[in-house]
């Protein structure tokens, strides 16, 4: 009975250019399908763009060699529009309609957390693009993470804001994922690190002007600020801060390593310093090693396609897809979600733009400290702080 | 709390009040010409930075981009309400609430369309450092907006009390049938408050965008704060209107000073609510007796 | 329409078959060869269906217009979700809870809006959708907060969890059917006859002995009670719920799906509810559809539920409701336009 109702509904199922897995015939050409949810639009576009950007490259250079094994790879991409439930609608999406055998999203860490239990229950790896720690902190054995976690960054840049003698710091965060993860760890890290946190504001996405919070901010009288957002909002809080005549020090991670930062922010962004990773000035990878390499020429070929040069997210998204293909072509005979994910969970030593990766059961990240680097906004661009 | 601190708040209260009292009074504007409350108001605020923008955009200098984005936003909303106001004036409420809320979902998925789901922004209108006033630092942009909401409390004061058209819309605001009795050509009164309501939010719209940057999906917010701010005013009195809007604006701002700044939109909400359940002819307003 | 002795009988049995027919057909989907996106996609219309038959009967039948019904589906949902994940009760106890919760929340809502009406009233509830959704949004204990609620287990009735989209699909049209029936039972009693004077005229309504108020507070309630209802199954069979998903957008919607339906019917509403729903998940319905079709559907969704909204109101007023009694395809109660 069981049975006989499965083929009904198998063989009544929209076909819509798609294959099944399962009923790969040998030596097909059977392309292999990976879901992508990033944020195309709203708060977090500034994300999205260059994640999409990378993959295509990758895609066509990957399918222009021949593909995996002679198979070709087809992505299909999703704006999650940088909220939750449509992320989670989009993954649905992906594994029912498309049939998907990995998803790589989301761009950010909310929507990351929101697509796994669809994930996890349908037994497809999740590759994320996303900062938060929770990612991995909550270790579920479907998702990995390519980004340097806010569990490594913080630490990194609390200390960098230590040894430049600023130990008292205002913070200003947004209450998404990643902001929030972020505070946590603030909060955590900042004894160890030396450094006080005498004022702790938040923001909510799509706050357009933030000046209350900064002036409880300035009141505090703090050495330094610390702004953990990955938004728009970034650029509005450095231009409220100029306005506001406050001078302290900013410092940020990840999330505002980003060009529409510096661009949306004018002169307000200049002497603003990023924790972040080696991708914005190739020569801290070290010249002439194997990493540097491979940067290189990730930089070179995205610079010529795009015109502009890749930035952190980018890196991230070329991670992601790379692990995959890497993952993919490790695996013997049909590749399904299950193969897929014990290969990733061996991945070893595998060189990407973000670093250096090494998963295993416990360690779905696979990067560490090493992989990070100071930068100082000046004059429109980033430079190394040595 | 120091005395630069708590100026610096209550200047950030008078910034987002001036634009709740230009919205608020686009409110009043049309209710008090035809007791009907339009829900697309704030849409028109958004509408007034974002066609500023793309004048802008197009190579207009920036004055005159402004001036554009103001009256088309004008035309829109006549336009509008020629076309899907007036046959149904007689309807009831529910129908004319419905009317409008269609048209503030129509307006705002256009604008999308239109002009993409970015945030766009324009140059202030006279660059340069904040100035300092007894230690809180006011941005430049906040005086044109406090400059253009006098200007257009001022020139809506006028109009009312010195112009025919004035005299005509506060005669239809006492009682349509008798106004029409009496000659006065109501389906005009009605068309062109409308256009004077969009033109007011537009402002505020424009005036702020330097400030905030606009967005197609701005006009939610500003619609129910504005709406707030002439409910807590009292709706059908101008004036009410802005002392509602700076109250709002105030109210918000300390709040975020003495509470915390994650409650600030449910705090206006709450006022709004409160003004509605207890008193809802505000507080400047007088019994309205309503019709059943 | 008086129908002749004669036939009333002949039409009443019409009427009970084509009941019948159309609960079997809808139960029967599943069975159909129906796969699995596109069973979770009708998954959506029926928890539409009853937020609507709710709303129907409160804004359509008795006049009273709520702009907040996206918050009592949002209070259904998170109570149940909290219930059920947090405190580890059986899905039964969540959905019980959702149910008084947004009920309860329907009568805070209603009491001191009595006196308000049309504009004031539709301003009001639009103020409580915004609280609630700040409120969604901040009591992150609770709700998970802008990241929202994952993780919700599936319902699970005496032991058994309903797991399969297949099986949430029976559960929740179940339930709609259920809830249509009784809508359709209270619209053809005397509470529809109270409602629909009610919205004809106020006093008129008083003067002619009905407990408005009592009305007014009952249909509120039970109105939200539905939309919590719905709430809790939207929670469970999906798995993931945030702030968004009960923002006033969505309320919004809610509204248009009942003008376009007509005011005044149920039938109508429904219908209407079900198009629109499925509208962006066309390539569920018709295999091969495009990507780019649908796209454009979904890009424009508001555009056309906007100006739908506002001709249905101009040109037709009674919606797909009054050209369904036009066509002698409704049985027995007519709307009050």
């Amino acid at each position: 009975m069981a049975g006989a109702l499965a083929a009904i509904v198998v063989s009544t199922a929209p076909v819509a250019g798609c294959a099944v897995s399962g009923e790969a015939e040998e030596g097909s050409a059977q392309p292999y399908r990976i879901g992508v949810v990033l944020s195309l639009t709203g708060t977090y576009a500034g994300l999205g763009g260059p994640e999409k950007r990378a993959i295509e490259l990758e895609v066509k250079r990957i399918n222009g060699a021949g593909g995996i094994g002679g198979r070709p790879i087809e992505v299909v991409f999703e704006d999650d529009g940088t909220d939750a439930a449509k992320a989670q609608a989009a993954t649905v999406r992906l594994i029912d309609e498309e049939q998907v055998i990995a998803v790589i999203g989301a761009s950010g860490t909310g929507q990351t957390m929101a697509m796994r239990t669809d994930l996890e229950r349908a037994g497809i790896p999740q590759i994320s693009m996303a900062g938060g720690s929770i990612i991995t902190d909550r270790l579920s054995e479907w998702a990995f993470q390519t980004p340097w976690p806010n569990r490594i960054v913080i630490p990194f840049v609390l200390r960098m804001m230590a040894e430049d003698g600023h130990t008292k710091v205002g913070l200003i965060s947004d209450t998404g994922g990643y902001g929030v993860d972020g505070r946590d760890y603030v909060l955590r890290s900042a004894a160890a690190a030396g450094v006080e946190i005498v004022a702790d504001e938040t923001f909510n996405p799509g706050d357009t002007d933030m000046t209350s919070q900064l002036t409880k901010i300035r009141s505090a009288e703090p050495d330094a600020m610390l702004l953990w957002a990955a938004g728009k909002e970034a650029a509005t809080i450095v231009k409220n801060a100029r306005q506001l005549n406050m001078s302290q020090q900013v410092y940020g991670g990840s999330g505002i390593a980003r060009r529409e930062f510096i661009e949306g922010s004018g002169e307000a962004a200049e002497g603003v310093m990023i924790g972040t990773g080696k991708i914005l000035v190739a020569e801290s990878y070290g010249e002439g090693t194997a990493e540097h390499e491979v940067a290189a020429s990730f930089i070179e070929r995205y610079t010529e396609a795009y015109g502009s040069a890749p930035d952190i997210f980018a890196g991230h998204a070329y991670d992601a897809f790379g692990l995959i293909v890497d993952a993919l072509s490790r695996v013997e005979g049909d590749a399904d979600g299950q193969t897929l994910r014990e290969a990733l969970e061996q991945t070893e030593g595998w060189i990407g733009v973000g670093g250096t990766f090494t998963y295993s059961a416990t360690d779905h990240n696979g990067l560490t400290e090493d992989d990070l680097v100071l930068y100082v906004i000046e004059d429109g661009t980033w430079r190394l702080v040595d | 709390m120091e005395t630069a601190e708590l100026l610096q708040y209550v200047l950030a209260g008078l910034k987002s009040g001036s634009i709740y009292a230009l919205v608020a009074l686009g409110f009043t504007v049309v209710y008090s010409s035809t007791g009907i409350i339009n829900f697309a108001q704030g849409e028109f605020f958004m509408l007034g930075g974002m066609l500023s923008v793309f004048f802008h955009g197009a190579g207009m200098p920036l004055p005159l981009a402004g001036l554009a984005g103001v009256l088309a936003t004008a035309g829109v909303a006549i336009a509008f309400e020629r076309v899907a106001l007036r046959p149904r004036r007689d309807a009831g409420p529910l129908v004319l609430v419905i009317i409008t809320i269609g048209a503030s979902m129509v307006i705002k998925a256009l604008a999308r369309h239109a002009f993409g789901p970015d945030e766009l922004g324009l140059p202030e209108f006279t660059p340069g450092p904040s100035l300092s006033i007894a230690g809180a630092a006011v941005e430049r942009q906040s005086l044109w907006l406090w400059g253009l909401t006098l200007v257009a409390v001022l020139s809506l004061t006028w109009l009312y009390r010195k112009t025919k058209l004035g005299r005509a819309m506060r005669a239809c605001s006492i009682s349509h049938d008798a106004s029409r009795l009496m000659g006065i050509d109501t389906a005009s009164v009605v068309m062109v408050s409308f256009g004077i309501a969009a033109a007011l939010g537009a402002l505020g719209g424009l005036a702020v965008t330097p400030l905030t940057q606009t967005a197609w999906d701005v006009g939610g917010t500003a619609g129910l704060k504005g709406f707030a701010a002439a409910i807590l005013g009292g709706l059908g009195n101008p004036v009410a209107s802005v002392v509602g809007g700076l109250a709002l604006g105030l109210l918000e701002s300390l709040s975020v000073a003495f509470i915390s700044s994650t409650y600030k939109d449910a705090i206006s909400l709450g006022v709004l609510l409160l003004v509605l359940f207890v008193r809802p002819q505000g507080l400047m307003g007088l019994v309205r007796r309503e019709k059943v | 329409m008086t129908p002749e002795s004669g036939s009333a009988e002949i039409r009443r049995g019409l009427a009970l078959a084509a009941v019948l027919l159309v609960v079997a057909t809808v139960l029967a989907v599943p069975l159909l060869g129906a796969d699995r996106y596109l069973l979770k996609v009708l998954v959506f219309v029926g928890i539409n269906t009853i937020i609507i038959a709710g709303l129907a009967l409160l804004f359509g039948y008795a006049g009273q217009i709520s702009l907040g019904h996206a918050a009592f589906v949002g209070i259904g949902a998170y109570t149940s979700a909290y219930v059920v994940e947090h405190l580890g009760a059986p899905w039964l106890v969540g959905v019980s809870c959702a149910v008084a919760l947004a009920s309860a929340g329907g009568l805070l809502l209603a009491i001191p809006s009595l006196r308000l009406r049309g504009h004031y009233l539709a301003m009001a509830t639009l103020g409580f959708n915004e609280i609630m959704f700040v409120l969604f949004r901040e009591a992150r204990t609770i709700t998970g907060g802008n990241d929202g609620f994952g993780g919700i287990p599936y319902p699970e009735i005496a032991g058994f969890s309903i797991d399969t989209p297949a099986g949430n699909y029976l559960l929740v049209w179940g339930v709609a059917l259920a809830v249509v029936l009784l809508a359709w039972n209270i619209v053809r009693g005397r509470q529809g006859r109270a409602m629909r004077a009610l919205h004809g005229t106020e006093l008129g309504a008083l003067a002619s002995g009905i407990d408005v108020v009592g009305l007014k507070v009952r249909t509120f309630a039970l109105s939200a009670g539905l939309a919590g209802l719905a709430g809790s199954l939207y929670a469970h069979c999906v798995g993931f719920i945030s702030p968004t998903t009960f923002g006033l957008e969505q309320s919004v919607i809610y509204v248009a799906m009942v003008v376009i339906g007509g005011l005044g019917s149920l039938l109508g509403p429904v219908l209407a509810s079900a198009a629109l729903t499925l509208l962006p998940y066309a390539d569920a319905l018709i295999p091969g559809l495009g990507r780019d079709v649908v796209a454009v559907l979904q890009s424009w969704e508001a555009d056309i539920y906007g100006i739908t909204m506002i001709l249905v109101v101009i040109l037709a007023p009674s919606g797909i409701g009054g050209a369904l009694a036009r066509a002698r395809l409704t049985v027995g109660v007519r709307g009050a336009r």
